[in-house]
């Protein structure tokens, strides 16, 4: 077996425990349940801002049909954003770097929104195959392409997800391992790297919230278009 | 690259498909808000003035 940079990113099995299960239920503990009072501490505050927020902002453009799917797209949101961000701490596991993963939750999400859409309008969503005003010849080209392009968004969604995540832990080993080595040798070296590892790892941060919250407005976006 | 290793896909798969469904909706949904508050309105209620019926 060999140890190589994307070591990092297998599935870790401690005494025959996979240790993605841990990585998956423990996060949940970071989120109390909300209490019946009617002011409660700062967790509860922030999080309940957060989801309020969040929820408003994504749905206000919506039909209230898109509207039903509110838990679900807020609880994906808080799902990948929470996973993201705690694997930017040291020694933890992101299971949203796992293609396996993200692929489960991108194709079956999309599936659902092509269904909803050709169950409840099935020409309006044919017709999006076609966009309005294309020259005659272009037709059939033009279908092709906008067939491809539905069929590869599942895996647009998850590989993006993926490859994301899984380059800025890369990256971050990468230059972590620099630094390491170069503080014998070349001490000034080996601060600039740390500089550069420190510009980084605030560069991931902001990617892990981005990516979780292009995931969900990308699949709210596909939900209108087919509701 | 490990991501690819088909071995752990199906229960990496179901296991985040169970905690997505049955642990974060409880969560998210358990979180309420209260009416929004709605601005004053300008008029002023129409009062009568009180005439005794003396």
């Amino acid at each position: 077996m060999m140890v190589n940079s994307f070591s990092q990113f297998e599935s870790p099995v401690f005494l025959t425990i996979p240790l993605i299960l841990l990585a998956l239920i423990l996060p949940w503990a970071f989120y109390p349940s909300p209490s019946p009072r009617w002011l409660s501490n700062r967790t509860l505050t922030l999080q309940n801002w957060f989801i309020g927020r969040f929820a408003k902002q994504l749905l206000a453009s919506s039909t209230p049909k898109v509207h039903l799917w509110a838990t679900l797209l807020v609880s994906l949101m808080l799902y990948i954003i929470s996973l993201n961000l705690l694997g930017m701490l040291p020694y933890t596991f992101t299971p949203t770097t796992q293609l396996s993963m993200n692929m489960g939750l991108a194709v079956p999400l999309w599936l659902a929104t092509v269904l909803v859409g050709f169950r409840n309008q099935p020409t309006l969503s044919l017709a999006h195959l076609l966009p309005e005003g294309t020259p005659t010849l272009l037709v059939p080209v033009l279908i092709i392409i906008e067939t491809i392009s539905l069929l590869i968004r599942p895996f647009a969604l998850g590989v993006r997800l993926t490859a994301n995540l899984t380059a800025g832990h890369l990256l971050i080993q990468l230059i972590a391992t620099a630094t390491l080595a170069f503080m014998s040798i070349m001490p000034a070296i080996a601060t600039l790297t740390s500089i550069l590892l420190l510009l980084l790892t605030l560069l991931e941060i902001a990617v892990a919230m981005i990516q979780a919250y292009v995931f969900v407005l990308l699949l709210s976006l596909y939900l209108q278009e087919n509701s | 690259m490990p991501q690819l290793n088909p071995a752990p896909w199906f229960y990496i798969l179901i296991f985040s498909w169970l905690v997505f469904i049955l642990i974060i909706p409880h969560k998210v949904v358990a979180h309420t808000y209260p009416n929004p508050p709605t601005s004053k309105t300008t008029e002023s209620p129409k009062t009568e003035s009180w005439s005794w019926p003396w």
